[in-house]
């Protein structure tokens, strides 16, 4: 069902970010100038924009709802969201795929508690998670921040990283940490509480 | 623990994402006219980031971007109609999607299109409320409830027949964040399926003639519907989310 990019399809193709170009090899300057663009109603900038950002969107909704179709479906929606509210985005807040990622992260989240898909099997995710990181990660944010927030994060007790990876990058609920762990829900968010008290304090050392 | 630590960790949740169905929608609703709130929850997203560095990329299909543009086109299209139509709804659509939203879908009762049957509560509601307007024997208003709950109608449409002109109000809807009120008309001659009237502007509102292509006749026979879509109305042509329905029912009739 997923295929590249196929370049007869692309309006764009051609230009300096062709439909190939991973979010990677993108700067955030261009990200922000082709949202610009489509903040102007640019319709080019608009499939440029797409075709540098739409796997790593289609990747985050796809983790969190395990499901082709409703991930088409959402992401139609975040892509039409982007193309509506391009003008709201304030470069001084948010970087430009922070910004993106977030409205998909938030839409597809939604989607899940209003139709909750089966959990897949913990281990797994853990798993899939635990070899992701942190060599393979693509380095989208700063590198310095990305730095920070591992190393903060490897100061958590071991659960306690487990969570905040399972809630931020697979979408589970409280409810869903509850289950796994075995553990009272209002456990698991005080574990969350702390967790996260923990990290912001790190961050902000 | 203080407020504002609470108020913290509520925003530290939400983007974490553990939060259930309600309270992502009363986080979502209340940063809107929260500042503090808003500002913590941006603070937050900023803190989190990095994670989604370890998001594998996955290349969607190859015609998804087709269908996006496709989407925006219909988009688009609608918006021109409208502005067409009046051009109060070129500035209600510049200032769209800026916020003050509200979700309201899951307190809307959940009817089907094809169960058909608008309740009673639903026309006495009707009545009630219409009473009082002054009646004309030749511009006799049509309306038709669309109730929320078993209290409050959520919108109220009249037709003023046989000019067709359309009013919808929003009684006690408000709108959706990122979701858009799309009305439909049903009617045995039109087919199986209902058909689109348009998307409600950020009003709540419609072009008064929204109507003008359906005759007197069958408007007094058709079921309406509002639906809950994906903003800018559904992606598929046929409501795709919850749908409130009523039929128009004359405002004058006592019962």
């Amino acid at each position: 069902m997923h295929h590249a990019s196929d370049p007869a399809s692309d309006p764009a193709a051609g230009t300096s970010t062709g439909p190939d170009a991973m979010p990677g090899a993108i700067t955030r300057e261009q990200l922000e100038a082709l949202l610009q663009g489509v903040a102007d109603q640019d319709r080019q900038a608009f499939a440029r924009l797409y075709e540098a950002t739409a796997a790593k969107l289609y990747g985050a909704v796809l983790r969190i709802l395990k499901h082709e179709q409703r991930t088409d479906d959402v992401v139609q929606e975040v892509y039409v969201t982007i193309w509506q509210k391009a003008e709201q985005f304030d470069a001084l807040k948010a970087s430009p795929i922070t910004w993106m990622v977030t409205i998909a992260r938030n839409r597809a989240i939604d989607e899940l508690r209003r139709r909750p898909t089966a959990r897949h099997e913990p281990a797994d995710i853990l798993d899939q998670t635990a070899s992701d990181t942190p060599s393979a990660r693509e380095r989208l944010e700063g590198e310095e921040d990305a730095q920070r927030l591992y190393t903060c994060l490897e100061e958590l007790e071991g659960r306690r990283q487990d969570m905040v990876r399972l809630a931020y990058l697979e979408g589970w609920s409280r409810a869903d940490l509850a289950e796994h762990f075995e553990q009272p829900v209002n456990t698991v968010k005080t574990w969350l509480h702390r967790a996260l008290k923990q990290l912001k304090g790190c961050l902000a050392s | 623990m203080t407020d504002c630590d609470d108020l913290d960790m509520l925003a530290a949740e939400y983007v974490l994402g553990t939060l259930d169905a309600e309270e992502r929608t009363r986080v979502a609703q209340r940063r809107q006219a929260d500042a503090t709130l808003n500002d913590l929850i941006q603070a937050w997203e900023a803190r989190l980031a990095p994670l989604a560095d370890e998001i594998k990329d996955v290349a969607p299909g190859p015609h998804l971007l087709e269908r996006i543009e496709q989407r925006i086109e219909e988009l688009e299209a609608q918006h021109d109609t409208r502005d067409n139509a009046s051009q109060q709804a070129d500035s209600d659509r510049a200032t769209a999607d800026t916020g003050n939203v509200v979700q309201l879908q899951r307190r809307l009762r959940f009817w089907q299109w094809g169960t058909g049957l608008a309740t009673a509560a639903a026309l006495v509601l009707a009545v009630l409320l219409l009473a009082p307007l002054p009646t004309q024997q030749e511009h006799e208003p049509f309306v038709a409830v669309f109730q929320q709950n078993d209290q409050q109608p959520a919108f109220m449409v009249s037709v003023e027949l046989p000019s067709r002109e359309l009013h919808v109000q929003a009684v006690s809807a408000e709108p959706l964040p990122d979701k858009s009120y799309q009305m439909w008309i049903k009617e045995d001659s039109l087919g199986p399926k209902p058909r689109s009237v348009g998307v409600l502007n950020d009003n709540l509102s419609l072009a008064a003639n929204a109507l003008s292509e359906y005759s007197p006749e069958l408007l007094k026979r058709a079921t309406f519907g509002i639906s809950v879509e994906p903003p800018g109305g559904s992606p598929t042509g046929q409501p795709t989310g919850p749908a409130i329905h009523g039929y128009l029912y004359p405002a004058t009739r006592r019962l």
